[in-house]
């Protein structure tokens, strides 16, 4: 921790109050690998979606924020944020895209967040969205490799990379084996099976992903989320909320880790959602012993280790016990990703971040079947995050549990 | 160019170019020698983006002054090892040409 770390202030920091944001709206469309609608249409669904489950009328929006990552690169167009209010028959509002790769939604979230809590929107729409299937494999390998620095991009490095090398090093250092990195990705894909949003509803072993093809070693495909199609919008509004079932946006903090990723002296560290939970506690009042449920940003089986263990849910080095142990299943102490995560619900980019929040607002809501709620629960923690731990966003929500 | 950047003000290092030491702030950095380094991670990529070797096996090393850096690895190296930067390597073709740039090799 350096002076000028020391020295860094949440800008956006704002304390808690029983007026605080709340979710009154929440719909997104089923996640795929190939969805045939373009990119607009999906963010329409979406937001309409929202509006209707919080019952309101498109006119009573007055912020639209719309998150995405690279629709100029996979779908060649731009100018979705004023494409969407006007596929809305919106006018006289305020609306922007935001980009943060893929943590955009959890910005776009966050953005919404903030015209509510300062009083410039009454209600905000967050909107994320991404169609990744217009590009081959290849293309977008290439797309998502070009947020790296020149120094990385020119060794080639692309995101599982980081991956490897970090899941390398953590089964080095630690007691956990390969298998139980594996059933980091076979809970999520139970979790996921029965999820009628999530992209893969197939149950799989730790043996299907130790049989899986190598992507970055010791990382398999089945340690890694795929590329998705998908759109997801919630709608915020200033408390204290009319309906009875509105969820509490307790913070909603971010925080920018180095841009190199090796610029970190732990390649173990990702200081960004260190930071970014640290910022969300101290807003929300409460701390990670509090949190009911958690959606984390697990873009590679990995990752859900490191960002416990970052965000106090886990101690150091020892998160894998929780995975070995069952308490992040549904049924056990601190379930995390219900949804499927990354992993089986898939990654839009664009819609990720928006997607982890609707499913805290439905797991708080009380709305989901039986076979995949999460009984009694009353807060819920999301993280997402850009790039290997550029940038990362923590949401704390409370329901009315 | 198998150097590192070094802060002027802190002397802290860095192999990624910036115009604020990540550390102090200093805007001012010299070219350092990088020295020895060790190996901490590795990996080999099997999926890589076009232009890119497949397999690529890369390496995460650290060196003096606080400076880690991410490179292919020039030869087969085991974490723990003792490395340090080779330069003037064809890292991957692009439309534009060539990328040329350090891989990790083991120390002398």
């Amino acid at each position: 921790m350096t002076a000028q770390k020391r020295e860094a202030r949440a800008v956006d920091a704002s304390p808690v109050r029983g007026d605080s944001p709340a979710i009154t709206g929440a719909g997104m469309t089923a996640f795929a690998n190939a969805d045939d609608r373009s990119l607009l249409e999906l963010l329409l669904v979406a937001a309409e979606r929202a509006l209707d489950d919080a019952d309101r009328d498109p006119a009573g929006v007055d912020s639209v924020h719309v998150g995405n990552m690279a629709a100029e690169a996979f779908n060649e167009r731009s100018g979705l944020a004023n494409a969407l209010v006007g596929g809305l028959g919106m006018t006289g509002v305020t609306a922007r895209r935001i980009e943060n790769t893929s943590a955009s939604g959890a910005s776009a979230f966050q953005s919404a967040v903030a015209a509510v809590a300062s009083g410039r929107s009454d209600r905000a729409l967050a909107v994320g969205g991404e169609k990744m299937s217009a590009a081959d494999t290849a293309t977008a390998t290439e797309i998502i490799s070009r947020i790296t620095h020149d120094r990385e991009y020119e060794q080639g490095v692309t995101l599982p990379s980081f991956g490897g090398l970090a899941a390398a090093a953590y089964l080095r250092g630690s007691d956990a084996d390969r298998r139980d990195l594996a059933r980091v990705a076979v809970k999520n894909h139970a979790n996921a099976s029965s999820n009628e949003y999530a992209q893969f509803r197939k149950r799989i072993a730790v043996d299907d992903v130790l049989a899986s093809p190598a992507v970055a070693e010791p990382l398999r495909l089945y340690d890694c989320c795929p590329t998705s199609d998908g759109a997801a919008a919630v709608l915020i509004e200033s408390g204290p909320a009319e309906s009875d079932d509105a969820v509490r946006v307790a913070a909603c903090e971010s925080a920018t880790g180095t841009h190199a990723v090796a610029d970190r002296a732990d390649p173990l560290e990702i200081e960004s959602v260190r930071t970014a939970g640290e910022r969300a506690y101290d807003a929300a009042g409460f701390g990670a012993d509090a949190v009911d449920i958690a959606c984390i940003h697990d873009a590679f089986t990995i990752l859900e280790w490191l960002e416990m263990e970052e965000l106090g849910l886990a101690p150091a080095g020892r998160a894998w016990e929780l995975t070995r142990d069952g308490e992040t299943d549904l049924d056990g102490a601190l379930p995390v990703n219900p949804g499927g995560g990354l992993k089986a619900r898939g990654h839009p980019l664009g819609a990720t971040g928006i997607s982890q929040v609707i499913e805290l607002v439905w797991q708080l809501r009380g709305d989901l079947p039986d076979e995949r709620a999460v009984d009694g629960a009353a807060r819920g923690l999301a993280v997402n995050v850009a790039g290997f731990g550029n940038n990362a966003v923590c949401t704390l929500l409370e329901g009315d549990a | 160019m198998t150097d590192l950047l070094e802060c002027r003000d802190c002397g802290h290092r860095t192999y990624y170019e910036k115009h604020r030491c990540l550390e102090c702030g200093g805007a001012e950095f010299d070219a350092v020698p990088a020295g020895n380094g060790e190996l901490l991670s590795v990996t080999t990529v099997h999926v890589t983006p076009e232009g890119v070797r497949e397999p690529n096996a890369l390496g995460l090393a650290a060196f003096p002054g606080g400076a880690n850096v991410v490179a292919q690895l020039d030869e087969e190296l085991s974490i723990g090892d003792e490395v340090r930067l080779v330069g003037d390597r064809e890292l991957r073709v692009t439309e534009d040409g060539p990328l040329w740039g350090v891989r990790i090799a083991a120390a002398e």
